[in-house]
């Protein structure tokens, strides 16, 4: 950028104005500020600039506190940010225990009954049970077909309070 | 070249706290600042209190200062200045209606009996609106070209040279009728 020094009015001017008018309004620039120079405003009071260093020196102390301060917070609100991200890499922040990998199934029948196609085998009170369901069958098969020895309503009675007890012992475990 | 060098050795030193650096900024500005501040108000109690909040300034703000124009950046503070204070001037006319005539004939024009030395020039200046005399005035004490000024007012370099031509050119007819 030009100093005032190195600017040629003539030229500023005839960027907007023709030649002829450029030289006018520069020699009316030169002259008015040629009667500025002519009045010189007055000069400030000794008193007044040495008031003037006064206050500055009285100042500058508590701006350079203030701008110790300021730097000080701003680290401060670095160190904050950096540690705040460095804890959201490490997973610092994570909540409650750890999550599982998958889902783990699993069942309350052991795994070699589950397995297996024989379950008589398996549990010693279904044999029992079976083999009990099994006999009411055959003496309801009996009853049907009017095998039994005529008093067949005393017979179906203890079949009804046979299956009953069997019901209810089979629940009980 | 080594006068704008010396300049940026002060600024640094201003830059980080050194008193004498400011002293030194005083020393080379005062006289103009203050001749800027006067011719716009007319007053000399006035200036000293706009050339003291100046440097006030100055030592708040020098941090922001971030190269170019040195002169452009102070110039720039001390326009503001001088607008705040215009601004207050403004509201304390509003809130103070029975003493406005005092206030206008103590700012806009200055009489012999203030006991100050009031010439002809500033008479005159009063005459002309307050945002021609601002530019008259900054063209004249802060020295800088017409680019500068253009770039402190924020305005295309064609508006600040036909402002400043009509005003001078006014100011001069004035002078001279």
């Amino acid at each position: 950028m030009n100093s005032r020094n190195e600017e040629n009015l003539k030229e500023l001017f005839e960027t907007f104005l023709d030649a002829e008018q450029a030289e006018s309004c520069a020699e009316d620039v030169q002259k008015a500020e040629e009667i500025l120079r002519k009045h010189p405003a007055p000069e400030p009071d000794a008193m007044l600039i040495a008031n003037i260093k006064a206050e500055i020196a009285m100042r500058l102390p508590a701006k350079r506190a203030y701008v110790f301060k300021h730097i000080a917070y701003k680290v401060a609100c670095a160190a904050a940010a950096v540690i705040f991200i460095t804890a959201i890499g490490l997973n610092l922040f994570q909540k409650g225990p750890p999550k599982p990998n998958g889902m783990q199934l699993t069942s309350i029948i052991p795994t070699a009954i589950w397995e297996s196609d024989d379950i008589a085998a398996d549990d010693a009170d279904l044999v029992i049970f079976t083999a009990e369901i099994e006999q009411i069958e055959d003496e309801v098969l009996t009853l049907q077909l009017g095998e039994d020895d005529g008093n067949g309503d005393r017979s179906v009675s203890e079949l009804e309070m046979e299956l009953i007890q069997i019901n209810s012992d089979f629940w009980k475990g | 070249m080594a006068k704008s060098d010396d300049l940026a050795q002060i600024i640094i030193g201003c830059k980080n706290g050194d008193s004498k650096c400011f002293s030194q900024v005083v020393d080379m500005y005062a006289s103009r600042c203050y001749g800027y501040f006067y011719r716009l108000t007319g007053n000399n109690d006035v200036s000293d209190e706009l050339l003291s909040e100046l440097f006030v300034k100055l030592v708040e703000k020098i941090a922001s200062y971030k190269g170019g124009s040195f002169d452009g950046w102070l110039f720039k503070i001390a326009s503001n200045i001088f607008y705040d204070y215009l601004r207050s001037k403004q509201r304390r006319k509003k809130l103070l209606d029975v003493q406005q005539e005092q206030l206008e004939s103590q700012f806009t024009e200055p009489k012999q009996s203030d006991n100050e030395q009031i010439d002809k020039l500033q008479i005159q200046l009063t005459r002309l609106d307050t945002d021609t005399r601002e530019l008259i005035m900054l063209r004249f004490y802060s020295e800088l070209s017409f680019k500068e000024i253009a770039l402190t007012r924020s305005e295309p370099i064609g508006t600040t040279l036909a402002k400043l031509h009509r005003g001078l050119k006014k100011l001069r007819e004035l002078m001279e009728g």
